[in-house]
């Protein structure tokens, strides 16, 4: 659009205006420096409302500058809003500024209007300048300069508010993170720093509790758990006192356990108080298995006009927790009260706390209980042991470690807390029964079996100790032998065993005899009858041949009254034997082994009485016999007690017996007992065997005439003959089969 | 007179009722035997009886049994115990009872003829 120049003074004047205002335009980024988009637009609008003659001036910013703007000036204006302008504008060329002519006229309010829009910005992206004036000629060509420059400096502007405001965003964003940051790590910083402190707390807890499960395991006194218990809390948590107490449910009553910190003067009524839920919280928490909190004593109505709130007051006591002290079983052992000087109830750190103890306290009680059961128990068992005179003993069989009871070491005599071994054993026992001790030992050793067997002591003031023992062996897990057994001292029974024999033999003997004496008089009688006859017949006789005139006839019959008689007697005789052997004589396939074994162990406590060691060396392939297996059990029975009693005087030398069964020949068996007694003079050895010869003073001596008829009656033999050493053997030998001997033996014995 | 007397023999053994008679006979008693107390307590001999034989261990009635009974009776008959059982406390208990004496089985005619003529003298 030109404009014709119409006065060259007016032009100059016009384009020195137009200078200055180019350059107030162009000094306006110097003030912008650093503002934000709404101090830009408003300077913006100020600048181009005094510079150019307008009507109104409307600025508009876009969101994009960093925040939506309108804003006006208008001097002709009534008032102008900017909202107002912007709705007309809108109004009139649409909601989109960029796209709005460049110059139009149009009414705006009550007047009509040469409006005159510039973009901000690359199409207007930045927002618009909107002028407006009533002239018809706006703009003129200056003004369209001005609105030019001055919209490319304000976009320059803007942009760089923008760019700034941008780099104000980031730099705040920074400032926000860093600072946000900072938080956190002061906050972790104080996490970290409680969480220190609470492990070194909880270190330090850890560190008492153990130190007090080590008092308890170290089994040390139960009071002084108990009180290093409670200084442990009352160091632990602050300013408290504590009491442990005790129940003797045999009561029940209450006893102080441990409350270093309280004077005699509040636990002494506490001790012995009865265990009942009225009197104390203590009471409550035993009996109902639960914690009582009274946090305030002078508030709390549970309490009110109670001696314990009186005794509690007035040692300056405001509050009380009591928790009962439980056993793994449930059963309440005590109480744990934790006192304070203020109202105070638990928090969740102290009630850990107070649970850990308790738990504490539960096991040291019961220890301390278990402990005192267990002392109750062995001093009953020692009791028990010295009463009934009987020890116990333990043997482990590779190491040879021997454990003696007390009572066992005061039966052997051995010092209490001596090492017994099997040396200083054998050193009591009696020199006879070495033999009997080795064996056993050697047994135990070899077979791991059971063991029941008596044997003497000989003490050192020469007295002399009858002793039972009965061990069991058993294995280990590991498989190690080990013996358990009793030793009893069984002197007092065995002496009086003796007494008691010795009258029972005596006695046995007095009857033997009378029956003797009985037996006699009846053979008498029986014999004398015909005697009597014999005799008075032949004096008759004789008388009768002395007469004169001789009486021949009376004489004769006399005479064979007298041979009738003699048989009478003879007859006699021969009933007499008759009746005293066994008419029955069985027949039977037997294991002659078998049968005397039977006799061992039918005889085997006589012989231990004894002390009578007996050996057995029984053929394994001996062959059956036929016979009467009771009889010849007789015969062995026999042998045995013989062999047994021609050793009763022996003490110098074991009292050893051996029984050996064997194959003679083809059909013969062997059975052979050797003693190691007295022995047999030469000259006795064949009187032996006759009836009613004895070498013993209890005997009747009908035992080796017996057994020799039983033998011979098996078509055997039976014999005696002394030993090389001490002692003597007998023996007897019969065929496998009696009915297959030959005539020839029957006669040789017969003769 | 020791002559005809009667001398009474009680034992229940046969053999003591035969040769006993004779031998008494040789000595010239007069002679009854009986196998029992009680077959003598029967007979018509008891008061006749000047001597009586009796053997202490019978079947029955036993010797002292019938020296009681004949005390009983007021019988006084010497009696000869005479006995097979060689048990020499009886003897003095017997004699202490009245009889005139205790011969053990076998005894000799000597002791015998002895003791009778005690019994009768």
């Amino acid at each position: 659009m030109e404009t014709p120049i119409e006065q060259p003074v007016d032009e100059i004047t016009r384009l020195q205006r137009c200078v200055n205002d180019l350059v107030s335009i162009l000094a306006l980024p110097a003030m912008w420096t650093g503002g934000d988009p709404s101090h830009i637009g408003h300077t913006l609008i100020d600048s181009l409302a005094s510079i150019l003659t307008l009507d109104f001036v409307y600025v508009r910013l876009n969101d994009q500058v960093g925040a939506r703007i309108e804003m006006v000036r208008g001097a002709r204006l009534a008032t102008p809003q900017a909202e107002d302008i912007g709705a007309d504008l809108r109004h009139w060329f649409g909601d989109h500024p960029e796209t709005w002519p460049p110059v139009v006229r149009c009414r705006i309010g009550d007047e009509d209007l040469s409006i005159a829009a510039v973009p901000l910005g690359f199409h207007g992206k930045l927002g618009i300048i909107v002028t407006g004036a009533q002239r018809v000629d706006f703009p003129e060509q200056k003004e369209r300069l001005l609105l030019t420059v001055a919209a490319n400096q304000a976009s320059i502007a803007l942009r760089e508010a923008q760019v700034l405001s941008e780099q104000r965003g980031l730099a705040q964003e920074l400032d926000r993170r860093v600072a946000h940051r900072t938080l956190e790590l002061a906050q972790a910083n104080e996490d970290l720093r409680r969480e220190m402190a609470e492990r070194t707390r909880a270190k330090t807890q850890l560190a008492g509790e153990n130190e007090l499960l080590q008092m308890v395991a170290s089994g040390r006194v139960l009071a002084d758990v108990l009180a290093a218990l409670c200084r442990f809390v009352e160091e632990t948590a602050d300013d408290c006192i504590c009491g442990a107490y005790l129940i003797d449910w045999r009561v029940p009553a209450f006893q102080n356990g441990g409350s270093p910190s309280l004077p005699t003067s509040f636990t002494a009524p506490i001790e012995g108080l009865p265990v009942r839920s009225e009197l104390c919280p203590c009471g409550i928490a035993a009996l109902e298995k639960r914690q009582v909190i009274s946090a305030d004593l002078e508030s709390d109505p549970l309490w009110h006009d109670t001696a314990y709130r009186s005794l509690l007051l007035s040692h300056g006591l405001r509050s009380v927790w009591s928790t009962p002290i439980l056993a793994l079983s449930g059963r309440v052992l005590g109480t744990f009260a934790i006192y304070h000087r203020r109202p105070a109830t638990p928090s969740p750190g102290v009630q850990e706390l107070i649970a850990q103890v308790t738990h504490i306290a539960s096991i040291a009680i019961e220890r301390a209980q278990d402990e005192a059961a267990l002392k109750r128990s062995a001093a009953f068992l020692a009791q028990g042991q010295h009463l009934s005179s009987t020890g116990t003993f333990s043997w482990r069989l590779d190491t040879d470690d021997i454990r003696f009871s007390e009572e066992a070491n005061r039966i052997f005599e051995f010092d209490a807390d001596s090492r017994v071994s099997l040396e200083q054993i054998a050193d009591r026992v009696h020199p006879e029964d070495i033999q009997l001790l080795s064996e056993k030992v050697e047994f135990a050793r070899r077979t791991g079996g059971d063991v029941d067997y008596e044997i003497r002591l000989r003490l050192a003031d020469a007295s002399v100790k009858y002793l039972r023992t009965i061990a069991h062996g058993s294995r280990d897990e590991n498989g190690r032998m080990e013996y358990i057994g009793a030793i009893q001292d069984v002197t007092a029974r065995r002496l009086s065993e003796q007494a008691f024999e010795r009258a029972r033999s005596e006695l046995a003997h007095v009857a033997r005899v009378a029956t003797l004496g009985a037996l006699t008089a009846s053979i008498a009688h029986e014999v004398n009858q015909p005697l009597s006859g014999i005799i008075t017949n032949a004096g008759t006789c004789l008388r009768m041949l002395d007469a004169s005139p001789p009486d021949v006839d009376g004489a004769r019959e006399t005479a064979r009254r007298t041979i009738r008689d003699g048989n009478r007697a003879s007859d006699m005789i021969t009933r007499l034997r008759s009746l005293f052997s066994k008419k029955e004589f069985t027949q039977e396939l037997l294991d002659l082994n078998e049968a005397t074994r039977e006799v061992i162990a039918l005889s085997l406590s006589e012989l231990q009485r004894n002390r009578v060691v007996v050996q057995s060396e029984l053929a394994d392939d001996l062959p059956s016999i036929t016979g009467d297996r009771v009889q010849l059990q007789q015969v062995l029975l026999n042998l045995l007690r013989n062999a047994s009693d021609a050793m009763v005087g022996v003490d110098d030398r074991p009292r050893q017996l051996l029984i050996r069964t064997e194959s003679e020949g083809r059909d013969h068996v062997r059975v052979t007992v050797r003693d190691a007694g007295v022995g047999i003079e030469r000259q006795v050895m064949d009187k032996l065997f006759d009836a009613f010869y004895t070498t013993k003073s209890s005997g009747m001596g009908i035992g080796l005439s017996v057994s020799r008829a039983i033998v011979e009656r098996h078509r055997g033999r039976l014999w005696a003959e002394p030993n090389d050493g001490p002692g003597a053997t007998f023996a007897f030998s019969i065929p496998r089969d009696p009915e297959r001997t030959t005539d020839a033996a029957r006669i040789v014995r017969h003769s | 007179m020791i002559q005809h007397s009667l001398v009474s023999v009680v034992d229940d053994d046969e053999s003591v009722r035969e040769s006993l008679p004779d031998l008494l006979r040789q000595f010239g008693f007069a002679v009854q035997a009986f196998s029992s107390a009680e077959a003598f307590l029967a007979s018509e001999f008891v008061s006749q009886t000047n001597c009586l034989i009796l053997d202490i261990a019978m079947v029955g009635m036993s010797g002292p049994d019938l020296q009681q009974e004949l005390i009983r009776r007021r019988q006084s008959i010497p009696i000869v115990f005479i006995t097979a059982h060689g048990d020499p406390t009886v003897r003095p208990r017997l004699l202490a009872l009245g009889a005139t004496e205790c011969l053990f089985k076998p005894f000799s005619d000597d002791a015998l003829l002895e003791a009778l003529t005690k019994a009768l003298g």
